[in-house]
Order: structure tokens, then sequence, then C-alpha cells
């Protein structure tokens, strides 16, 4: 709307066909990286997902729908898709509420101390998730410091790792950054003057909270909310090593299957499966954010 | 993409091979870690010695899987002349047209292989035989276990580490406790031996050992579980004692890794020099000694020793596993570990 308004009053000079050039060659480079390292292999994924498997790993190139019916059939690969789906927006959910305060506080906050936090923030992330993952078998191991304590306490020590308990902690932590980093390039527009203002015009600091930093905020939760979902359906190293075998997910059920069992087929239709789950997320997100405005 | 970076990694070393003015060279993929560090020590550098025109470049490659994605990668144009890798997995290469045969016109040795190297519809033969073994942690265990029954002892309830299917070491296991709990042909049902792993569910702690299983019960994360011979007698070597390896007195199953010849390798006669090379009956005790894998050849001379730590001295307890049967029915077994027994040990 603002952006059609605009063009009606202000002449806005039609580019030149030179720069129209310009433009098209500037993004060729990055077009022909993407055809060839991204579509390209995904096509070719698309077209492997219609190949027959034979027993012990072999495959038969030919044409057939077998991968795509088998998976509608059986109430394994459903669970699996659902579990994914399920445990994938439990991490979210609780990314997202351990992070909000975080994010917020980070926004309010000036200066040197300001740096100082974000700093701190952003540091898990110089480190690979592989070894922040094995930092939390040491944490949630039988023995460890946590069971340790919840035993100290006179509690029956819950098992904290090898189990979904295990993944969604994990992943938790190491999904927090990105999630604080979405939520403080969403938190442009929160002014404190509107906030001031509310609370000058009598709303306490809960109804302040939910009828105008929370609806503020909203682009800053999208984006960070999106960003996480996919991370986590596609996260594989995490849940391999802290899900002991028992959490059954696509990424590691891709894994098994190319590494494996060498059932390529299988694997490229899941591969594809979880691209459509990431259009389908990238579809809410689109929507979210049209409500937004 | 793994695909891709292979591809990548052989083309980088097919360049390195090819700058020294060298007269032949071979490039054997097999694994790394320490299988590479063993294989070279016993076997490729006493090649390289004793043919001086031969060089043997060695590309590790963490499991047969990739492999297979490797050589299917490069069928146009191989650069790998040499493959050795699990026999399901090369009974699928020889499917795919990516092996020649390996029989005695490409080593003499052959003819004195044993019969179980000589699987039916794969081209390559076995060079290494291994097993599957009880591993122990010697603090938590203090008496050695005989049986594989000692996974089941409600004592270690928890502590026990299985790497399940569709990992062959989960599936030698299913083959085994079928036989444990009286089944029949293992090629028609394993039923009797998934009851009976049901009942394990419950003791295990982890179904997904990492980074392999003989980590976590060397460092006493866990008390029991199952692996591979050669590596868990080289690993208790190395654990300060803490890593204990029994062959349990109902015997075990082989996991067999075969010796291929690449079709239209670069350089093909080079590399049926060392296959041939490498199934002498010398090269095979050599390995023995090295790393204790069983040797395929039946003359292979091995020191009372070494034996002891192979499946060689009980080849009468050890169950017949047709690799290539089992490969027809790994889905039906992976299908009922998922739905009747790792549930059971939430």
């Amino acid at each position: 709307m603002s952006v059609a308004v605009a063009e009606s009053v202000i002449p806005v000079p039609r580019p030149a066909l030179g720069r129209v050039g310009t433009a098209t060659l500037l993004l060729l480079p990055i077009a022909l990286v993407n055809a060839v390292g991204f579509l390209l292999p995904v096509l070719n994924l698309l077209r492997m997902s219609f190949n027959e498997a034979l027993s012990g790993g072999g495959i038969r190139e030919t044409f057939t729908l077998a991968n795509w019916v088998g998976l509608a059939g059986d109430s394994f690969y459903l669970e699996l898709i659902l579990n994914s789906v399920v445990v994938s927006l439990t991490i979210t959910a609780l990314t997202l509420v351990l992070s909000y305060p975080i994010a917020l506080y980070l926004h309010r906050s000036s200066g040197r101390w300001r740096t100082f936090l974000t700093v701190l923030v952003i540091s898990p992330l110089l480190t690979s998730a592989v070894v922040r993952t094995y930092g939390w078998i040491a944490l949630l191991a039988d023995q460890g410091p946590i069971t340790s304590a919840i035993a100290a306490l006179g509690f029956a020590p819950p098992r904290l790792m090898f189990n979904t308990t295990g993944v969604v902690i994990g992943l938790v932590e190491i999904l927090m950054p990105y999630m604080i980093l979405s939520l403080l390039a969403g938190f442009g527009r929160l002014d404190p003057r509107v906030e001031e203002a509310a609370m000058t015009l009598g709303a306490r600091p809960v109804k302040t909270f939910w009828r105008v930093v929370l609806p503020l905020t909203l682009p800053g939760i999208a984006l960070g909310c999106l960003l996480c979902f996919v991370l986590a359906v596609s996260s594989f190293i995490t849940p391999k090593l802290l899900g002991g075998g028992r959490v059954f997910l696509l990424a590691t059920e891709i894994y098994d299957q190319a590494i494996v069992t060498l059932n390529w087929p299988l694997a490229s239709t899941l591969s594809i499966l979880v691209l459509v789950i990431f259009g389908a997320a990238l579809a809410v997100y689109a929507r979210i954010l049209r409500a937004i405005d | 993409m793994t695909k891709m970076r292979t591809l990548l990694g052989v083309s980088a070393i097919a360049f390195a091979v090819s700058s020294p003015a060298c007269a032949e060279t071979v490039t054997l993929a097999a694994y790394s870690g320490i299988f590479q560090d063993h294989y070279m020590k016993a076997v490729v550098e006493p090649f390289m010695k004793a043919h001086p025109d031969i060089k043997v470049e060695f590309y590790g490659m963490p499991n047969s899987a990739q492999m297979l994605g490797t050589l299917r990668a490069q069928k146009a144009a191989p650069q790998i002349d040499v493959v050795i890798m699990d026999v399901s997995v090369s009974k699928a290469g020889t499917d795919e047209g990516l092996f020649d045969k390996v029989d005695e016109s490409v080593s003499p040795n052959v003819a004195d292989l044993y019969p179980a190297a000589k699987a039916q519809g794969v081209n390559g033969v076995a060079v290494t035989f291994d097993n599957l073994v009880l591993l122990y942690n010697k603090d938590q265990v203090k008496t050695a276990p005989t049986s594989w029954n000692a996974l089941w002892d409600k004592q270690y309830a928890g502590k026990v580490a299985i790497p399940a299917v569709p990992d062959i070491q989960g599936t030698t296991l299913t083959i085994i406790a079928n036989k444990m709990a009286g089944g029949d042909d293992y090629k028609k049902s394993v039923d009797a031996g998934i009851a009976k792993l049901a009942e394990l569910a419950p003791n295990v702690q982890t179904w997904d050992p990492k980074p392999d299983v003989y980590a976590p019960i060397a460092n006493g994360q866990a008390a029991l579980g199952i692996g591979w011979n050669a590596r868990a007698q080289v690993y208790a070597d190395t654990s300060g004692g803490k890593l204990g390896v029994v062959l349990p007195q109902e015997g075990s199953g082989f996991q067999i890794n075969t010796i291929n010849l690449v079709k239209n390798a670069p350089n093909s006669k080079a590399a049926k020099t060392f296959i041939d090379y490498a199934l002498k009956p010398e090269t095979q005790a050599a390995f023995t000694e090295e790393m204790f894998y069983a040797p395929t050849n039946t003359k292979a001379k091995i020191s009372q020793a070494a034996l002891a730590r192979t499946a060689a001295g009980s080849m009468d307890k050890m169950i017949d596993i047709d690799w290539v049967a089992v490969a027809g029915v790994r889905d039906k077994i992976t299908e009922q570990w998922r739905r009747r027994v790792i549930p059971l040990s939430r």
C-alpha cells in the first residue's frame, strides 16, 4: 500500500535497460551456484525417489511410485513424520520461552554492557554442535552432576538422555543463540516510549506486555520460530548422539537409510518429504507475517 | 552432498598420486581409523617393500556404504582399483556391475580360502573374518562373563550398550538370540530371537552407542555390550585393562570383509598383484597377529597367542551366517526391532 502511494506522488525514474543488465549480471553467479549446488542435487534426489531399491542396497533405475506409496501406507513412517514435527515444535516453543526474556533484556540494555552480553549470547556458536552435545552427554549421564543433584535431594533421578528428553534439552540449548538473534532483529518496532505511554495511561506491567510489547515483537517471534523449527527438523547429530537409538526422527532415519541400509531411493523420498515440511513452515510464516501487517 | 565431497576427495588424491613419476599406483579404498593404521603396517607397507615398482595409496572411508557411494559416482571413470568392504555391500556392488570377479586367474590363493570366503553372487572374496563378541567393563563386572545371557542379567539394568539394527552388529545378535531361544532357520523366521531380545530391551541404556560401542564400555558409562572382536581386542590393549572381551560359550557369527577388484580400474594389473598378496597365507597371518581378524586362507600359520584372541580356534561353535540371504530379510528384521524390541526400553 505505502509503496503504491509513494510511487504515485514521486515520479520514480524507470530503470534503464543497462541497469537491468547489471542487476542480472550481478545475480548470475549466485544463481549459477544455487542451480549447480542446490537445484540440481534436489532434482537428482527427486529422481532417485522414483527408483527401485533392491535388497542389500542395490538400486534399479526405473520409474515407480512404490517408495511413496509404501511410505503413505506404513504406520511407522507416519508416526516418524508426526514425531519429527511434534518434537521440533516442542523444541521451538521451549527455545522461544527461554530466549524471549534474554532477548528483551538485551534489547533494553545499552553501551558496553550490551556488547558484552551480545558476545556472551553468540559465543556458543563458536563451538561446534558436536562438542556441545558431548558436553551435554557428560552433564546428563546416569551418574552425571545433574542426576546426582536430583538424587541428593531425595528424588528418584529420571533418565535425562538417550531418550526424547535428552534430544529436547540438547537442541534447545544449541538453538537458543539463533532464536535470540532473530528476536533481536525483529524487535526494531519496540519503542520504549510506547511502553511508557501505555503505563502512563494506566496499564499494569502485565497488561502492557500482553497488549503492547508482545504484538510489537511478533515479527521477531515468527522469524525465530521459523528458523528454529527448520533447524530442529533437519538437525541430525544431536538426536543421533542424545537419542540413544530410541528417538526416531526424519533426519536420523534418512541417515540410517542412506548410510547403513543403503536404501537410497527411500532416503531420497524422506528427504523430499522434509523439503515439503519446510515449504509448509514457510507458508505458515508468510501467512503470519501478512496477518501481523 | 557427501557424494560430491568424496568425489572431490578422491580427485584430490588422484592428483596427488599422479604427480610423482612412479611406475604404477594402486588406490585401495578401505576403512579409515584403526583398520587403516594396522592394515598399512601389516600389509600395505610390506607389500610395497616386496614390490618397489608398485605404490599403494590407502584411501580411508568410515564405512562400506560410503565406499559404494564413491564407486557409484565414479562408475564411468573409476579412480579406485581395489576396495575392502562388508560382504553384503559387496553383493550390492556386484549386482550393479561395479566389480570384476576375483577367482583363481586373479590369484591362485583363492583356491586355499575357506568355503565361507566365497559367497554366492559376490565377485569379491573374503579377506578378513571378524566375529561378534561380548564386551564388559572390568571395574563393574568383576568376574568375566562366559555367556551372552550376562546381557539379560537384571543386575546390569540400564548399563547395556547395543548397536541396534540396521547396524549388522544388531543383526548378528538377532541371529545368535534366535539360536539361543531355540528358533530354527533364521532365514525363515527370527520370531524366537525377537521375543528374547524384547526381554533384553529394559536393560539397554543406548541402542546407538557413540562414537562406537567400545568407548562407553571402556570408560564405564556402560557395563556390558556387544562389538566386533578385532577392534575390541585392539581397544582392550589400549584401554589400560578396563575393556574385557569374551567369545561366549554359545558361539557367535562372522562378519566378512571382502576384497574387490573394481571394473575398468586404471591399474588393474597392479591391483591383481596386490589382491594376490593380500590373500597369501603369510599376509593373512601377519594381519591376524597385528589386529586379530581371523584369516580367510586355510594355510595361514597363526601363533597360539593370537589364535586364542580370534574365533579361528573355535570354528565349530560359529553360526554360519549367509549374509547375502540376510540382506533379503534385513528390512523385516529391522521392522520387528522397531515395533517389538526398542519400544520396550523407553
